[in-house]
């Protein structure tokens, strides 16, 4: 018994400020959360509608399951992009990856068929300043928009602005070209089955 | 206790850490975020200015808790209270200044673990009233933010011609990349703790 009187005469302090800060910090994060929420949301909106100018809302149309193989699963969020008169112009999905430094976040758009990419975003990329922080910069990032939404392959060599499959990497980042790619291919095959499943696109020949 | 309100002990207080004890530049301590966060000056000025509050509300709150403190206890009850605030600032930060928590990531609740606010709790709050402990802080604060501040100028202007955003070199001038990368911050920091000891005339009698 008198143990029990020596650790509570002890910590008395720290059970009854941990209680205060427990409390202030609850207090804190209640009043702020719906705000920080709101933050992430206009960000991705910011993204989605620098993708698709046309658009003027998003709807979350739905949430898929992504296999990315060795037992690794994760989501991805859809997005469905309305025009001003209520009509689909097109979709929006969030994809990551691994990258040199940290991961990569992206948001890739599609047409409304789902056959050509309209344009990838980073929504966080912090890679090697000067190397790798460059797949934010048009030239790599506009080699994405009108390709057709199936395999990419990464290349070495060849013409950025040629409109087709292949990916010309970034000199001297060859982890974050490979990364962005390898990516874009994890998501776009399984969201694009995934939507074909779900009846939300038509398979058009 | 009646020495405390004396002018020249606040005063005293209020200066030291701003050059004679100035945590980056003399007593080297809580390095982190020098090397981290200097790649440009508003990313740094932010830092600087979460750390000042971090500093002036755990030192206060130490203060006035200070004779409760159980000796054994006490680096606990120190993490505890530097950790909600830093918290809080988190939460602000990502509340009301998205743009700057997104660059500072995980530096901020790194601040928990800054030596110079447990340093500055030990040495000057736990021992002291609240009045000197939290001029203590500002001084504290202010030096450090200064530092950092010099750090990130040199460093934004050298690797992108800019300082605070707006374009200072002449366009001809090439950016320096290396300068934004961690090299950049050693180099930049080995050169002014050089400046800061010739200034003090620390290494005179060295041969």
């Amino acid at each position: 018994m008198s143990k029990i009187k020596l650790f509570l005469n002890e910590s008395w302090l720290l059970v009854v400020s941990s209680f205060f800060f427990g409390l202030l910090l609850a207090v804190t994060n209640a009043a702020w959360s719906p705000k920080i929420e709101q933050n992430k949301q206009a960000e991705i909106n910011h993204l989605m509608t620098y993708l698709l100018p046309e658009a003027k809302s998003f709807e979350q149309a739905a949430e898929a399951e992504i296999d990315l193989g060795k037992g690794k699963k994760t989501k991805s969020r859809i997005y469905k992009a309305l025009s001003a008169d209520g009509e689909c112009i097109g979709w929006e999905f969030n994809a990551e990856g691994a990258g040199f430094a940290d991961k990569i976040e992206m948001i890739i758009a599609v047409d409304k068929n789902f056959e050509k990419i309209a344009g990838i975003h980073f929504a966080s990329l912090n890679e090697t300043p000067g190397f790798g922080d460059r797949a934010k910069q048009p030239y790599f990032r506009n080699q994405f928009a009108q390709a057709p939404a199936g395999e990419l392959k990464l290349t070495k060599t060849g013409d950025p602005g040629k409109i087709d499959s292949e990916i010309v990497a970034i000199t001297g980042a060859t982890v974050t070209s490979t990364a962005v790619v390898n990516s874009a291919n994890n998501y776009v095959k399984p969201v694009k089955e995934y939507m074909l499943n779900k009846g939300l696109i038509q398979n058009v020949k | 206790m009646s020495n405390e309100s004396s002018q020249p002990r606040l005063l005293e207080a209020l200066t030291a850490g701003i050059w004679r004890e100035n945590p980056t530049f003399r007593l080297l301590i809580g390095m982190c975020p020098p090397l981290a966060v200097t790649t440009a000056v508003k990313p740094a000025l932010t830092m600087g200015l979460s750390v000042i509050f971090v500093l002036v509300c755990s030192n206060l709150v130490i203060s006035l808790m200070r004779n409760l403190l159980k000796p054994h206890l006490r680096i606990m009850m120190f993490t505890l209270t530097i950790a909600t605030f830093v918290t809080i600032c988190d939460l602000y930060l990502r509340a009301f200044v998205p743009d700057m928590s997104k660059i500072l990531g995980a530096y901020v609740p790194l601040i928990v673990v800054n030596c110079i606010i447990i340093f500055r709790a030990e040495a000057c709050a736990s021992k002291c009233g609240p009045l000197v402990s939290v001029l203590d802080a500002i001084g504290t604060g202010t030096g450090f933010t200064i530092a950092l501040c010099i750090l990130a100028g040199i460093r934004e202007i050298l690797a992108t011609g800019n300082l605070v955003g707006y374009r200072v070199l002449p366009h001809a001038f090439v950016p320096w990349l290396s300068m934004q990368m961690p090299v950049g911050a050693f180099v930049t920091l080995g050169l002014l703790l050089g400046l800061a000891s010739v200034l003090t005339g620390k290494n005179k009698g060295v041969a």
